[in-house]
């Protein structure tokens, strides 16, 4: 499944997100691809619902891949330590290929 | 410091968003480099998502927050100022750990370890009873 996330994340939309990758999710699909190209910033409200996602799809043998990750992104996803429980890449087509 | 901006923040969970906002068009319009620009960003979300989400017991009597802004030559200074429960971030929020793998990471607590770790240095200190936190970095 894949999901593309656009604009900024954070308390005050965290919740509509969390919704968005639900209903992604809910196809049945443990695989779950999120584009983040159109990704300006998210915060620790937005980290929150990722790593809901990367426990649920973990859970049920699959997990969570990201690509297109801006920079400023990708620098609070590896202070989080997010890059070490969710796959990272350049492309859709890779974050595809790498489960 | 050769440009600053206060802005009195309410008790609203919708706040942090906007003050980010209010400093990121100011840093931007006076010359702060992207980069600089969303570290603070997030790190004044991060401190102010705190503070209006668990800062004041319900019902608490003029509450107040404010973020003072100051931008010279070679440092940027942004101070959170507030009147609400004592809490210093650096000393009472517990750490988390990082390098834990999936199953085992809690929800939550990344925050203030976001903010800790993307700018140069911050500073607490209790002065008459407000809480007072300051963000510093050279530039």
């Amino acid at each position: 499944m894949i999901a593309a996330v656009t604009g900024r994340v954070d308390s005050v939309n965290a919740t509509s997100f969390e919704q968005e990758l639900s209903k992604a999710m809910e196809g049945g699909s443990s695989r779950l691809v999120v584009d983040c190209g159109g990704l300006s910033y998210i915060s620790s409200a937005g980290l929150r619902i990722l790593l809901l996602a990367v426990k649920k799809t973990r859970s049920q043998g699959g997990g969570v891949a990201l690509c297109q990750v801006q920079d400023h992104v990708r620098e609070v996803l590896e202070v989080s330590g997010f890059t070490r429980i969710m796959t990272v890449r350049d492309t859709v087509d890779q974050a595809i290929a790498s489960f | 410091m050769d440009v600053s901006l206060g802005i009195d923040v309410e008790l609203n969970y919708r706040e942090p968003r906007r003050v980010v906002e209010v400093f990121e068009r100011f840093a931007t319009a006076n010359g702060v480099s992207d980069l600089v620009v969303q570290r603070f960003c997030l790190a004044l979300d991060e401190v102010l998502t705190n503070v209006v989400s668990y800062g004041f017991e319900e019902g608490s009597e003029d509450p107040l927050i404010r973020v003072d802004i100051g931008l010279g030559e070679d440092r940027l200074e942004v101070s959170v100022e507030d009147n609400g429960l004592s809490f210093n971030p650096l000393a009472d929020a517990p750490l988390p750990d990082v390098t834990l793998p999936a199953d085992e990471r809690p929800i939550g607590g990344l925050g203030l370890h976001l903010a800790k770790n993307l700018i140069h240095d911050i500073s607490y200190r209790r002065l008459h009873d407000r809480n007072c936190l300051t963000l510093t970095q050279p530039l």
